[in-house]
């Protein structure tokens, strides 16, 4: 069937759904993200803390979305998506990782002045 | 925050001024002038017959996965066409532009385009064939053929499918509106960082790229979401996962390919908007930026892409050669196999588009080897369809000969790729023609197979033949012509030529250029075949039945032709892999329901077209800077999406009556065919 005969309101997702867990949501990204950016702009922390930290925020911000928002677990309606996200972990370890692994071997081939003298690069 | 641009701006018209329109430059009015007068001709007969609100009912309103996967193909070679015109342009000013004493008219000192006009020309035929022209075709055959292969009545999510042709659709009308308001970005189809930048380009050329490719990616985006779950959850009963056609495993793949890359490629895009209008430098040189970052994200999506075209060519080969061979497709488990190795692979080689960055050996070593392994599931699908072929009864149709000359150019286009793959062969030919037409094998590849499907497909969703006559002088011109562009080009590699040049300073190249020129000719030539056969086709509209080729193996062979706009009167119970071949084998296939249940139908909804619209507006407004016009339509946009989300309608039943006597007079269940108006569906109904 092209569209389930029953209402759209008693699908299970739709069933799961609750207007604080959209405000929890919509308030936990938004605390985290704007906590990001002051951390950003403030440039008090030294660079590594501060990749761990923005990195640490991003990561919080992605699963209370996922938890929040999509309602993601591993119920028999949520299943599905649940291992959707977890499979796409290898493609991020992929990129993000070759491509680290890439800046760097740029970075010595490339950047000859002395590293401590200029700002340090994203990947540095 | 918002960065300060060159040139006047007004709060109503933005960037908008009437010097915007290039009413000076010749080549520009005459092709408004032939676009005004096509789109006037098609105005016309729309109302001449009266048929406004049919178009409106029955097509743009339409959720139908096949008109939708229609109107997909049907954007798709108009692109195609416009992106062959711009071909045509580059070849003809390399062939004129030779050495300093060649002539220059227009404008140009040599040639007849000035060299910022031609940067554009080959950014807008680098974006239309590869985003605006091979996308939506492939998008639209999944979008006909997939569900008819898994016995389903229309996609998971109608009304979405249906919103991401539209998103498509207003990417591609940016594209055209870059012709006659304002430019196209002149920094090549890939966005080559810093021109991008507001300080090198500070007019709305790549605002225009970057907006169409962004709004139109959203599109490409949520038609994988509606495949993948298309195939996980709506196959017919008995249609086990290893019973599914090899198109549809393809089209699954591709689109996982699709849903996992192409936020990366609006997440790259979003980032140097920022540059653009907020003064950010995640792209600058200076300020924690890096120019090599976008290059970097670029190709993240940019590899995962090519073989997010390339997967579905496959699949087509694999339908075609086994229905013309009157065999099962050899090795169907290895083949699936293969293509999920692809799909994996794809995420690991992008650095093979950039290995003279100055990474060093040992990264450069791994991309390398990492491409080099695209060749083992490739060799493998090759391997496979030679042995389905090997003492097979085969039969040269018009789609079996795309098929066949598709693998000749995949063995061309592959086997230059090995050669690229090797780092010292790639700093040797980096950015020279060689590599483009390494690339145009690849991508003519994925013609080929556009072609072979168009024709094989046809006659199951119109139910009329396409005219063999001129499909076989159709194929025959265009290989010819790709024949003579491609070999001449690779040979320019060799010597030196590099890529873009709207000025060819050897004029040892010449020959070679004149050579492409008169397969560019060629190619002309055999546009002129297809639209004979088009016109033919549809003048002479001889029938077909369920299978029109008579040795087709897979389900949607099974109904009829045309396909009903409920697919299947009966859902069909799936029995083995090659339903129709079976049930043809064991005298099943001409066997009729005994009786008839109702179908439950989805309503067709004008929102995605207006969405649509509105995403185009947004684009525009955006592109001028004219916010009003921005804010307005992302307003409309969230007041069309709030009126979707209260929208009651539960679609519509057809009874088991209405469904018998439309199987009697199929000609009013056909997709030209007019519905009339039916009753939704109440909530007491539908429970």
């Amino acid at each position: 069937m092209s569209a389930p005969r029953t209402s759209p309101l008693d699908h299970p997702e739709v069933r799961q759904a609750s207007a604080w867990r959209y405000i929890a949501g919509f308030v936990s990204s938004m605390v985290l993200m704007q906590a990001a950016l002051l951390v950003t702009l403030r440039q008090h922390l030294p660079y590594q803390e501060y990749i761990l930290t923005i990195g640490g925020l991003a990561l919080v911000s992605l699963l209370s979305q996922a938890a929040l928002f999509f309602g993601l677990d591993i119920s028999r309606a949520q299943i599905w998506k649940s291992v959707s996200l977890v499979l796409t972990i290898p493609l991020f370890i992929l990129s993000v990782g070759l491509t680290v692994w890439m800046f760097q071997s740029l970075a010595d081939r490339t950047m000859l002045m002395p590293m401590t003298s200029v700002q340090p690069t994203l990947l540095e | 925050m918002q960065v300060a641009i060159q040139g006047p701006w007004s709060p109503l018209f933005g960037r908008l001024t009437l010097d915007a329109i290039p009413y000076t430059n010749p080549i520009l009015i005459a092709t408004f002038a032939v676009a005004a007068v096509i789109g006037l001709v098609v105005v016309g007969a729309v109302l001449y017959y009266k048929k406004l609100g049919y178009l409106w009912r029955e097509w743009l309103t339409s959720v139908d996965h096949k008109k939708i996967g229609v109107m997909y193909i049907i954007l798709g070679l108009v692109m195609l066409f416009r992106g062959f015109a711009d071909g045509l342009m580059i070849r003809t000013q390399q062939a004129i532009a030779i050495g300093p004493n060649s002539p220059g008219v227009m404008g140009a000192q040599h040639g007849f385009i000035p060299p910022f006009h031609f940067d554009q020309v080959y950014s807008a035929h680098g974006t239309i064939m590869i985003l605006f022209a091979a996308t939506p075709i492939l998008t639209g055959l999944t979008n006909v053929v997939v569900p008819l292969q898994i016995g389903a009545r229309d996609m998971a999510f109608p009304y979405m499918n249906a919103l991401s042709l539209w998103l498509t659709t207003a990417g591609a009308i940016l594209v055209m509106l870059s012709l006659f308001v304002g430019d196209f970005s002149a920094a090549g189809w890939v966005g080559l960082i810093p021109l991008t930048e507001l300080p090198y380009s500070p007019g709305v050329g790549v605002d225009y790229w970057m907006w169409a490719i962004q709004i139109s990616s959203i599109g490409t985006t949520l038609n994988a979401i509606n495949m993948i779950v298309t195939i996980i959850k709506m196959r017919a009963p008995g249609m086990s996962w290893f019973r599914m056609p090899v198109f549809t495993w393809t089209t699954l793949s591709t689109n996982i390919i699709g849903l996992t890359a192409f936020p990366v490629l609006g997440a790259a895009l979003a980032l140097l908007t920022a540059d653009r209008y907020f003064g950010a430098h995640f792209y600058t040189a200076g300020n924690g930026g890096n120019l090599m970052l976008y290059t970097n994200l670029f190709w993240i999506w940019g590899h995962p892409e090519v073989y997010f075209l390339v997967l579905p060519a496959f699949g087509i080969f694999s339908e075609i050669i086994p229905t013309f061979a009157e065999k099962p497709l050899f090795g169907y488990t290895t083949m699936v196999a293969a293509t999920f190795a692809i799909a994996g692979i794809s995420w690991a080689v992008w650095l093979h588009h950039f290995f003279t960055m100055a990474a060093g050996p040992d990264v450069n070593g791994f991309f390398s080897v990492a491409t080099m392994l695209v060749g083992i599931p490739t060799g493998v699908k090759v391997f496979n369809w030679m042995f389905t072929l090997y003492r097979g009864r085969l039969t040269f149709t018009t789609p079996m000969l795309w098929a066949l000359a598709g693998l000749f150019l995949l063995l061309l286009g592959g086997l230059t790729g090995m050669m690229l793959a090797i780092p010292a062969v790639n700093y040797t030919v980096h950015d020279s023609v060689f590599v483009i037409a390494h690339f145009h094998c690849m991508v003519l590849l994925i013609g080929a197979a556009m072609f072979a499907a168009v024709s094989y497909w046809w006659p199951k969703v119109f139910g009329f033949q396409l005219d063999e006559k001129n499909g076989l002088m159709f194929f025959w011109t265009f290989i010819a012509a790709t024949i003579i562009v491609f070999i001449a080009m690779f040979a320019l590699g060799f010597e030196g030529e590099t890529r873009r040049l709207d000025y060819i300073y050897d004029p040892a190249w010449r020959p070679m250029l004149w050579t492409e020129e008169a397969g560019m000719l060629l190619y002309c030539v055999s546009i002129g075949y297809f639209i004979r056969m088009l016109y033919v086709s549809l003048r002479d509209r001889v029938p077909v039945p369920s299978d029109p080729w008579g040795t087709s193996r897979t389900l949607e062979f099974l109904t009829h032709s045309p396909v009903p706009f409920y697919n299947f009167a009966v859902t069909p119970q799936v029995n083995t892999r090659d339903e129709l071949a079976w049930r043809r084998e064991n005298g099943l296939n001409n066997v009729q329901p005994e009786a008839f249940e109702p179908i439950h139908m989805p309503s067709n909804s004008g929102i995605p077209f207006i969405i649509g619209m509105l995403s185009l507006g947004f684009g525009f407004g955006l592109i001028w800077r004219i916010w009003w016009l921005a804010g307005f339509a992302l307003l409309g946009i969230i007041i069309a999406v709030i009126i979707r989300s209260f929208d009651k309608n539960l679609g519509y039943e057809l009874s088991a009556e209405d469904v018998a006597a439309m199987e009697r007079n199929l000609s009013s269940a056909g997709i030209a065919a007019e519905q009339p108006a039916r009753t939704p569906l109440t909530e007491a109904e539908a429970h």
